[in-house]
């Protein structure tokens, strides 16, 4: 039973995370698609921070790890931002070539690196085993996470930005009528990076929990197993607001969770379900739940629509 | 018809086309300098060797077997391309495609391990499964509202998951991969129609290979010439206008991915009725090649005919990618390339209009010019 | 240096690829006074105000602001000046209050959060002063548009704007809520404000304007003191000639009735309630027959359910005595031709050819299609090449010109072709001239006589007074979603019409026509 909370929780950070930085890139206006790709990035920065930081003091290797995936993210969204922000780029394409590159790109520079430290390993697996520790405090039997910390934080942290502050509400009214935050000398080319380079930076860190989140090692030719994409279920379930993006991650963690640990739960193994049923819940909810929300659905209404100066 | 001479610059198939070789080019040598960072030595061989693919080969018996192994997946990829490309026409963005191709897989798989039915009912079993998961996005699109690309993205994974389940029953013991075709039911195989002999006695090259590009020449002759063309572009185009002239704009919407989801779907039975493949049933993620269907569709221009000779020059290098030496260079190079080539085709129609700015631009000032020189002349006067 | 002025563009010249928008533009704007800028669509008014308010830069010209010479580069610059402008479309963003909008770009901030309560003051402050009542919590999406106007102003007027400019400001308002605009615009500026009302409607600035500068087609035709002129001479400066202000038209001469709308309500895409409610009405071949109303009161809705586009409530509709209530467009169209409100959302596929457009209503029929499916193209560019000629459609490369790179007015000379051309009993032609310039509009109404004449059945939809009692034989004015009443165009009068169209009159109609 505390092994599904853990799950849970662990798998509830990981979409919180990358669902909010999808929410900020739809609020300045621009679809990221590519949250997949850049989960791949940030993992791989961070697996490799994790790595090479083996036996540095704890503190040390959570921060650096959190720093460099988002660096990673980060560095990654700025295609995503010159395509669709400066060349009007047609952003589900955009997005979808950005995944396919992250996991190629991923899995080569893992594959040149083992390469170059040992000529007869040519997997694409990066190990973590001893600096995973350091992101784990033990209270009982549970395993408690910092990153469940980080995201709780970004949670907080998101909500107050988007609802509070003057870049917030900059920042939504570049989503929902850029015509209009440009009329009052807001730059809205300046407000879709910064919510696509945010999106970046919490994708990133959501890639590297996500792959520290049950194993000590990962093959970067799976990718990051379609998570991305459930986080942006999740970010649509959410109505693009992060309370209830918080409280629908938790919702898909726990199925996410249930195909994990199932087996250890007589009555459900009792039911012979097979774990991908579980695996499969979360879309099929939000593929029902879209279908019964999206007549009114509270999408920012410019998103995915390139800015023109031209068309005001 | 007055015909004014047009800078060739204008005409939008050669835009099409140079933007294209710009593309590649660009992608290419990004690989290039990837290849140059990991072992600065061998890249340029490596380079060469990615393009020059089944020519690695030095007989022509062997050139011409690899060459017929880059065509059967050729094929699949194409159709995902086509699905992609006829639904992009009637202005929606089929990225359920690789979903549909999923389905296809499935279905035509558990027809002909399971049911051991022969090779046609396969087939039409790949386009079923692969038509329903179209028709479940285009429903939802005319008539919840939901977008194409998110109920494609949610179908893709369900998709998948399901294939896998459904396909538990028939794979092999020691490993997650479905039996093999050969053994099992020899008559789901399709026919080859003698096309192996053109390749080295290639059995894997089936009817799917003219048949993909049979279809791809159909779509054209649809979406151009016929009054259902005529209705899907203007439903593409202008959903309301479509409405206006009385088109049935919902059900138009639903056949279009109805259809995409066909072709996508029987992109998979192309592929694994041939048994060049197996399906692994604990695959973890979509297969690429509806993807891929993406960076062929738009490298081609959005044309079906630009789209076969795009989906072969995808396929063409990614099964390059399978002849780098593995010691040095991991073979996801050429994905890489590809993907990037996917990226760079974002930029295309911002290409085509600083192309067409630029056009307008040079003859606004030899107009310009052309008048003040009559002006001129008639002062004179 | 003069410093009466308050802003002067001078000599000013904007040049787009293959024409002139301002061709040597001057206006002067005097402290607090009211300064209407005439012209017609495509004037070159939008464009001189875009010059003023940073959007575009002019290749020629000076603006000086109280006598001293300014660079205008972007929008940040006019505001810094003082200049504010209320935009014909509003920009606001609907899902914000009306404060966060007002607030949007100049945010007070304390600690690094949103300090709103000042903000609120200070907006209740304004709105008391100037008699703009809103409520500040109150979102963008749930007032009306009057009230969202009100928001544009105090958006300006929290900025602390000297120089004011409203664009076409009373084209989406009801007769009372133009008249409450003008007494704002004078409480503006007899506080001091200068203001630049942009308009084509001599009315308006015959009552609320001390000046009027006229443009025409891009060149600046003169500026007038208000007191001195009249609609006449304001009418010529702005047509370059004498307008025909009576059509010239028989009276009709109605025949049977071809359609009969009985008790028909439509569902609003915007609010709760109906949209249309139980309106009865009937035209016959041979009369013109037209729904007045300020836009906004049902129009839309009601040629949308008579059409197709949208379903009823409840209601019946039956067209040369078919019940097609339940029809389909496609089966409606083959009596009815419309042409549409909107024309870029209904009218064309922009990005097909002209010939493409030409038959959008018929390409369907035997003459352009095959049994096969394949369609006939010489047929269809027959048929084009043939409207193109008969109703002169110019455009760049005849029938293969997309549609999107034309004129409005040949874009909307295409579409009437189109219907007209087309079989049909029934004319259902909505704001047929909105946007176009003064012949264009003239050659449309002739058009619509002529259908008229040769039996047609015509249902106009016009918001414009001056059309509604020049070519209509019947008037109906619609109210709410209602027929308030109906009126005979040659003994009525423009104010008996207005107080019908603002809901100030209604009469009960038992039965429409025997």
């Amino acid at each position: 039973m505390i092994l599904l909370i853990q799950y849970t929780l662990i798998f509830a950070s990981v979409l919180t995370l990358v669902a909010l930085g999808g929410c900020f890139s739809e609020h300045s206006g621009v679809i990221n698609l590519g949250l997949e790709g850049t989960m791949v990035m940030g993992a791989l920065g961070g697996a490799l921070t994790l790595k090479a930081l083996t036996g540095a003091p704890y503190i040390v290797i959570v921060l650096a790890a959190i720093l460099v995936s988002a660096l990673s993210g980060l560095l990654y969204t700025v295609l995503l931002g010159v395509a669709s922000i400066h060349f009007k780029a047609d952003q589900t394409l955009v997005g979808t070539a950005m995944n396919i590159l992250a996991t190629a790109a991923a899995t080569v520079m893992v594959k040149a690196i083992n390469m170059a430290e040992n000529p007869d390993n040519v997997s694409a697996t990066i190990q973590y085993v001893n600096s995973k520790r350091a992101l784990i405090v033990r209270i009982g039997n549970f395993e408690f996470n910092w990153f469940m910390l980080v995201a709780v934080i970004a949670l907080i942290c998101s909500y107050v930005l988007l609802y509070k502050t003057r870049f917030g509400l900059r920042l939504m009214a570049c989503g929902e009528n850029p015509q209009a935050a440009d009329s009052v000398g807001i730059n809205v080319f300046k407000m879709r990076w910064a919510g696509v380079l945010i999106s970046g930076i919490l994708g990133g860190i959501g890639g590297i929990v996500y792959i520290t989140a049950g194993v000590s090692e990962w093959k970067f030719e799976t990718g990051v197993a379609g998570f991305g994409f459930l986080a942006l279920a999740v970010m649509i379930f959410g109505q693009w607001k992060p309370t209830n993006i918080g409280l629908a991650a938790l919702l898909f963690g726990f199925f996410r969770a249930l195909s994990n640990v199932y087996s250890g739960f007589p009555f459900l193994a009792a039911l012979k379900i097979p774990g991908t049923i579980y695996n499969m819940m979360p879309y099929i909810i939000s593929l029902i739940v879209l279908a019964f929300t999206s007549k009114n659905s509270r999408a920012p209404k410019a998103e995915g629509i390139p800015y023109d100066k031209s068309t005001r | 018809m007055k015909t004014q001479k047009e800078s060739i610059f204008k005409n939008a198939g050669f835009q099409s086309i140079l933007a294209a070789i710009l593309c590649i080019v660009i992608g290419l040598f990004i690989g290039f300098l990837v290849l140059l960072a990991i072992n600065p030595a061998g890249a340029g061989e490596a380079i060469v060797t990615i393009m020059r693919n089944f020519l690695n080969y030095p007989t022509r018996p062997a050139q011409m077997k690899y060459l017929g192994n880059t065509l059967v997946k050729t094929a699949p990829l194409l159709m995902c391309a086509l699905s992609i490309n006829f639904c992009y026409k009637v202005g929606l963005f089929n990225i359920g495609a690789a979903g549909q191709y999923v389905a296809g897989a499935g279905a035509c798989l558990y027809a002909a391990l399971a049911l051991e039915l022969p090779w046609y009912i396969c087939l039409l079993c790949a386009m079923v499964a692969g038509g329903i998961f179209g028709t479940i996005v285009g429903f939802l699109k005319a008539y919840a509202n939901v977008n194409e690309v998110i109920a494609g993205i949610m179908l893709n994974w369900i998709g998948l998951y399901l294939v896998n389940m459904l396909l538990a029953g028939v794979k092999e013991q020691a490993s997650p991969y479905t039996f093999n075709l050969s053994s099992t039911n020899t008559a789901a195989i399709l026919p080859t129609l003698g096309l192996e002999k053109f390749f080295s006695n290639n059995k894997y090259v089936t009817i799917a290979v003219p048949l993909s590009i049979l279809i791809a020449i159909v779509l054209y002759i649809i979406l151009t010439k016929t009054k259902f063309g005529y209705e899907l572009q203007a439903t593409g185009f202008n959903k309301d206008a479509a409405k206006y002239a009385g088109m049935n704009e919902k059900r138009n919407m639903i056949l279009t991915l109805m259809i995409g989801g066909a072709l996508a779907g029987t992109g998979a039975a192309f592929l694994y009725l041939t048994g060049f493949e197996q399906w692994q049933t604990t695959a973890s993620s979509v297969p690429s090649m509806g993807f891929n269907g993406i960076a062929a569709t738009f490298l081609g221009g959005l044309h079906p005919i630009g789209t076969i000779f795009a989906s072969y020059f995808i396929q063409h290098i990614t099964s390059g990618g399978a002849y780098l030496d593995k010691a040095i260079y991991p073979s996801q190079i050429s994905e890489l390339i590809s993907a990037i080539i996917i990226y760079l085709c974002g930029f295309v129609l911002f290409f085509k209009f600083a192309m067409n700015k630029r056009v307008d631009a040079a003859q606004e000032r030899r107009k310009a010019a052309a008048e003040n020189a009559a002006a001129k002349g008639g002062e004179s006067k | 240096m003069d410093e009466t002025y308050a802003i002067e563009m001078l000599h000013i010249t904007k040049r787009f690829p293959g024409i002139i928008a301002n061709d040597d533009v001057t206006i002067q704007l005097k402290r607090g006074e009211i300064h209407a800028l005439l012209g017609e669509n495509g004037a070159g008014k939008s464009t001189l105000m875009s010059v003023l308010f940073g959007l575009y830069q002019a290749e020629e010209g000076t603006i000086r602001k109280d006598g001293k010479e300014v660079k205008i580069n972007n929008p940040n610059d006019a505001n810094d000046l003082g200049i504010g402008m209320v935009h014909q479309h509003f920009k606001l963003v609907q899902c914000f209050t009306v404060l966060d909008n007002i607030m949007l770009g100049v945010e007070t901030v304390k600690g690094g959060l949103l300090e709103k309560n000042e903000a609120r003051k200070k907006v209740m402050a304004l709105s008391e002063k100037y008699g703009l009542m809103v409520d500040p919590d109150a979102k963008i999406e749930d007032i009306t548009v009057g009230m969202q106007q009100r928001t544009e102003i105090l958006k300006m007027l929290y900025r602390d704007n000297e120089i004011l400019i409203f664009d076409e400001p009373t084209a989406v308002l009801t007769p009372q809520e133009i008249e409450e605009l003008m007494q704002i615009m004078r409480n503006l500026s007899a506080e001091g404000k200068s203001i630049l009302f942009i308009s084509h409607k001599l009315n308006e600035i015959m009552e609320v304007a001390d000046r009027c500068s006229v443009l025409r087609r891009g060149k600046y035709i003169g500026t007038v003191d208000i007191k001195d002129t009249n609609k006449a001479e304001l009418s010529r400066m702005m047509v370059g000639r004498d307008v025909q202000l009576v059509v010239d038209k028989q009276d009709a001469k109605p025949k049977e009735t071809v359609l009969k709308v009985e008790n028909m309500t439509v569902a609003s895409k915007v609010h709760k309630n109906n949209a249309v409610k139980n309106v009865s009405l009937e035209v016959r071949a041979g009369e013109i027959v037209c729904i007045a109303g300020i836009d906004g009161n049902g129009q839309t809705e009601f040629v949308y359910g008579l059409t197709g586009l949208e379903p009823l409530v409840s209601g019946k509709i039956t067209l040369e005595g078919q019940d097609i209530t339940h029809a389909s467009i496609r089966s409606r169209s083959k009596e009815m031709s419309h042409i549409p409100e909107d024309r870029h959302k209904h009218g064309l596929v922009l990005d097909y050819s002209l010939e493409y457009n030409m038959v959008l209503q018929r390409y369907f029929e035997p003459e352009f299609v095959s049994g096969a499916g394949f369609l006939k193209k010489k047929n269809i560019r027959d048929y084009a090449t043939r409207l193109i000629d008969e109703y002169d459609v110019r455009s760049g490369q005849g029938p293969i010109t997309i549609a999107r790179s034309m004129s409005g007015g040949n874009q909307q000379k295409a579409i009437i072709a189109r219907e007209l051309d087309k079989q049909h009993k029934l004319l259902v032609a909505v704001q047929p001239t909105r946007g176009l310039d003064v012949g264009a509009i003239e050659n449309i109404h002739a058009q619509l006589i002529k259908q008229r004449d040769e039996g047609a059945a015509v249902l106009l939809v016009s918001l414009e007074l001056e059309e509604v009692m020049n070519v209509s034989d019947r008037i109906l004015v619609m109210y709410e979603g209602e027929i308030v009443g109906e009126l005979d165009p040659r003994t009525t009068t423009a104010e008996e019409l207005g107080l019908y169209m603002a809901g100030a009159k209604k009469t009960d109609r038992k039965e429409v026509h025997a």
